[in-house]
């Protein structure tokens, strides 16, 4: 080997470990977000509005976060729990109190989700955007009425089902169909909802909480039970796919903005959070992501089409009688267990 | 002597008996193989031109998804991200690789066999064990993830390659040749790198080769040892096929298929030239 | 591909393998320490944490139970565990006979054809393997092309449903564990003495013969190094099972992944890997028995 070729190979070795070493570009805003839930625009524009670096990172779960960030795994700035991660942060104290000063545009957001029960008052969250899980359905494939569950999960869908990968949620669907409160996850309500459970799994087709909307779409599966965001642009797509709240009940989800006390750059960090709650950043987000979106201000940008669109903003849906998911600890691991045993049968 | 011996390497092939069957068996069954490789790949590619963003029937053509490509920056990053860390850990890979190989070759060390079987471990592992193991020491040795522990977790599954790749070839080194060089007055480092380091060359890139390709594919691994200012491509590409495909990423690989064999035929090239 | 334990000495002369001196104990140090901290040490941090226990958090509480492997030995995992190993074995098998004829087809070709094919081989690598899955989603799905084309010739009146099945999970495995099979046994096939073969043929025996009883035993190292290199990391596969399958049968690796993360049981998830370890150590030994006994 040539004499320069070596010494170029240790050049090229000896840069990557010094760009390994000053890895840390300090100015930099850490975000951990779900996978593609912040719109790249929404990132450009703040930076370009700021002059601050933003390096995002994804989760495809709160667990995933959770695990992350208590294995001490990277100082993030910004973390985008849901309302039970929020909870169980809050009570290890692991989240930045935030500075009501420095987020003025927390006058935006609607009343009902300035008081939700997990952080009222929103001393260390801000509400990024709301969600359900209810039914899709193909209107050309199925012909039976659908109200609820158990239209879903009767035996003529046996094999045409989606439904989300997400054991919690599974259970939860069970949980309110049996009267069960969502959030009493014992072991013997557990085992209660059980046989239910796998009369209803045997039938499912295909699990999937990334991107439910493709089974549906290419008539893998004919209906299924996923996140009212998906519904929505299937429903944007071609109207042949309808939405319906179950009857059985309905809980809501609350996706959120909080600072972990590890975070290097909480003021900066409170600045986005300002940021995206102007109302004209807010319609960004929804354009892109079409859930509840809980700023009132941008709401009022919406057009007739997204106001109407009954996956995004259910009507007659009383968001301040909404169910809300708690945190259920070391459950969690049971509950997965329990899908995963179903799953095998 | 019958006429087998007496024939060319290129034409033994074409013995009497019915190797030329053989050959159009094999190449036949190998062409099928091809096929099946291919036809994703030849989907992707066409699909990049296609003006459709669920890519469910062909809509028109359209170089638009390459346009949006060089504009979105979080996946260019994520690109950029994945260069350095293969990069990084091919180099060390190499580095570790060539020089292990050599001197268990050229020496014996007590525990030989069990140095071997140590030497294959992360190169079968299943990558959700690396994955996890690392992590749980990285967070016991306080180490922040990024860069750093990406390169070393990365070069840890690729080293190997690059040994076993060198060790082969040094399977075939004639002894003499080192000989000749020491009697000639070179020490035994001169040795190594005047001699034998040419002679491994084939071996070393085809070793770099799997390693840089292992690296810059790797997802799982990457999952559990990364940090947002480290995302490699793999990463971000997942995050973005989970909520439905994006032509972005065909345009991506079709763009790469192409500079791969662009390199290649260049390399081709300035080898033919060197050679004649 | 060669084998990695004791090394062969080439014919007599001074520059047999020597004994290590410091010099090469000093030079073979830094791989060493690497397998040693980044192999062994994460390992055996690993079967800790399976023996501790976590938080309502998730976060690991280091004590000392049994309780995380009783639960490990509970029938779903053990079935799921089986499960994976039967797809990893049936891609290993498809894996083989798809790849064997290539490999060889690619060893006994001239040069040229050689370099060519060889990287036709490597290329596919080079799209990132999610993409590559995904693709052949687009070729599976009802509306996808393979419907497309057996709609079309007639063949069937109804679209088949060829994805999130065992059947898929299956292609998807093969499609991205093809080439390990296919290279190492190409370098088996390059070494090949021919000088063996044209004997074999000399003494009268016909082509299968020949190929069954001469050539394939001569490329069992190139075998058996393709076949590990497959079967072990096939057991623990997760994202592609997860895609092609649609989660409908959950693979040990899916299982692994999910405890460090929405199960928040990070140590029972050590107990399993520890168990997947048990698993892999054993077909390493048995692979590597296999080779050994080659070469005595």
């Amino acid at each position: 080997m040539k004499k320069r070729t070596k010494h170029l190979m240790a050049a090229v070795c000896a840069g990557a470990l010094l760009l390994a070493g000053c890895g840390k570009h300090d100015e930099t805003l850490k975000i951990f977000c779900w996978s593609e839930y912040i719109p790249q625009e929404v990132i450009d524009r703040f930076t370009e509005e700021t002059g601050i670096p933003v390096a995002v990172e994804n989760f495809a779960s709160n667990e995933e976060m959770l695990a992350k960030l208590l294995a001490g795994g990277g100082d993030y700035d910004l973390i985008q729990p849901s309302e039970y991660a929020v909870q169980a942060l809050m009570r290890e104290n692991l989240l930045h109190r935030l500075d009501d000063k420095r987020i003025p545009n927390l006058k935006n957001i609607a009343p009902e989700f300035r008081s939700m029960p997990f952080d009222p008052g929103n001393r260390f969250s801000i509400p990024w955007l709301a969600g359900f899980v209810g039914i899709v359905y193909n209107a050309e494939t199925v012909t039976r009425p659908i109200v609820g569950f158990a239209d879903v999960f009767s035996p003529e869908h046996a094999g045409r089902i989606i439904v989300v990968d997400d054991p919690r949620e599974i259970v939860t669907w069970a949980l309110t169909t049996a009267g069960i409160p969502i959030n009493d996850v014992s072991d013997e309500n557990l085992a209660t909802i059980t046989p239910l459970l796998q009369d209803w799994l045997a039938k499912v087709k295909i699990y999937d909480s990334d991107s439910p909307k493709t089974a549906l779409a290419t008539g893998d599966a004919d209906l299924g039970v996923v996140w009212s965001g998906e519904a929505a642009l299937l429903f944007d797509e071609n109207p042949k796919f309808q939405w319906v709240m179950p009857a059985e009940g309905v809980h809501m989800f609350v996706d959120n903005l909080a600072i972990p006390k590890t975070a290097r750059h909480k003021d900066k960090a409170e600045e986005f959070m300002n940021f995206i709650l102007r109302p004209d950043i807010s319609k960004m987000i929804s354009d892109e992501f079409p859930y509840y979106n809980p700023n009132a201000e941008a709401r009022r940008l919406l057009s007739e089409e997204q106001l109407n669109n009954p996956a995004s903003y259910p009507p007659g849906f009383d968001v301040t009688t909404a169910e809300l998911f708690g945190d259920i600890g070391e459950q969690a691991s049971k509950v997965d267990e329990l899908i995963t045993t179903i799953k095998l049968q | 002597m019958t006429g087998a011996a007496a024939l060319s390497p290129a034409r033994r092939w074409w013995l009497p008996s019915g190797p030329a069957v053989q050959r159009a068996f094999f190449g036949g069954w190998t062409l099928l193989v091809f096929a099946f490789l291919y036809i994703p790949i030849l989907l992707l590619v066409v699909y990049s031109f296609n003006d459709s963003r669920m890519n469910l029937h062909w809509a028109g053509f359209t170089t638009k998804w390459y346009g949006l490509l060089f504009e979105n920056t979080s996946l260019l990053r994520a690109f950029h991200n994945s260069l350095i860390v293969a990069g990084a850990s091919t180099v060390l890979a190499v580095l570790i690789g060539t020089s292990a190989a050599w001197l268990l070759h050229r020496y014996r060390f007590p525990a030989q066999r069990t140095i071997g079987l140590l030497i294959f471990i992360p190169l079968v592992i299943p990558e959700v064990l690396m994955g996890v193991s690392l992590l749980v020491l990285f967070v016991a040795l306080g180490i922040p993830l990024g860069y750093t522990t990406l390169i070393i977790a990365h070069t840890t599954f690729c080293f190997p390659f690059v040994l076993i790749a060198v060790q082969a070839r040094l399977q075939g080194l004639d002894p003499s040749i080192e000989e000749a060089a020491l009697d000639l007055g070179a020490t035994p480092l001169q040795a190594f790198r005047l001699v034998i380091i040419p002679y491994l060359m084939p071996a070393i890139i085809a070793g770099a080769l799997m390693s840089f390709t292992l690296s810059f594919d790797e997802y799982i691994v990457t999952l559990f040892t990364s940090s947002a200012a480290s995302q490699t491509l793999p990463l971000k590409v997942y995050g973005m096929v989970r909520v439905g495909l994006n032509p972005q990423l065909n345009a991506l690989s079709t763009l790469f298929i192409t500079a791969t064999i662009l390199l290649v035929i260049t390399a081709q090239f300035f080898l033919r030239k060197k050679n004649s | 591909m060669a084998v990695p334990a004791a090394a062969t000495p080439p014919a007599t002369g001074p520059l047999l393998p020597r004994r290590a001196g410091l010099g090469a104990w000093f030079f073979l140090t830094p791989m060493l320490g690497w397998l040693l901290l980044f192999v062994i040490v994460p390992a055996v941090m690993l079967v800790v944490v399976s023996f501790s226990e976590r938080d309502s958090l998730g976060r690991i509480v280091y004590s000392f139970t049994f309780e995380n492997y009783l639960r490990a030995f509970d029938w779903t995992w053990l079935r799921i565990l089986g499960i994976s190993i039967w797809y990893a074995f049936l891609t290993t098998a498809i894996c083989l006979v798809l790849g064997y004829p290539v490999a060889y087809f690619i060893g006994r070709s001239n040069d040229r054809l050689r370099t060519l094919l060889l990287l036709l081989v490597m290329i596919p690598f080079w799209t990132s393997f999610l993409i590559r899955t995904y693709a052949w989603i687009s070729i599976l799905s009802s509306q996808g092309l393979l419907n497309a084309a057996l709609l079309g010739l007639g063949l069937t009146t109804a679209p088949i449903g060829f994805m999130y099945t065992p059947f898929a999970v299956v292609l998807g495995l093969v499609y991205n564990f093809l080439p390990f099979m296919i290279l190492p046994i190409y370098t088996s096939v390059e070494k090949l003495d021919n000088s063996l073969i044209e004997a074999a043929y000399d003494l009268g025996a016909r082509p299968t013969r020949v190929f069954l009883q001469v050539v394939l035993p001569l490329t069992r190292p190139g075998i058996v190094a393709g076949v590990l290199l497959v079967f072990v990391p096939a057991i623990a596969m997760f994202a592609i099972t997860t895609l092609m399958g649609g989660g409908t049968n959950p693979t040990i690796g899916e299982v692994i992944h999910n405890q460090f993360t929405r199960a928040r049981n990070q140590p029972f998830g050590a107990a399993l890997g520890v168990l997947l370890m048990v698993v892999f150590i054993f077909s390493l030994w048995i692979g590597t028995r296999q080779r050994r006994g080659y070469d005595e």
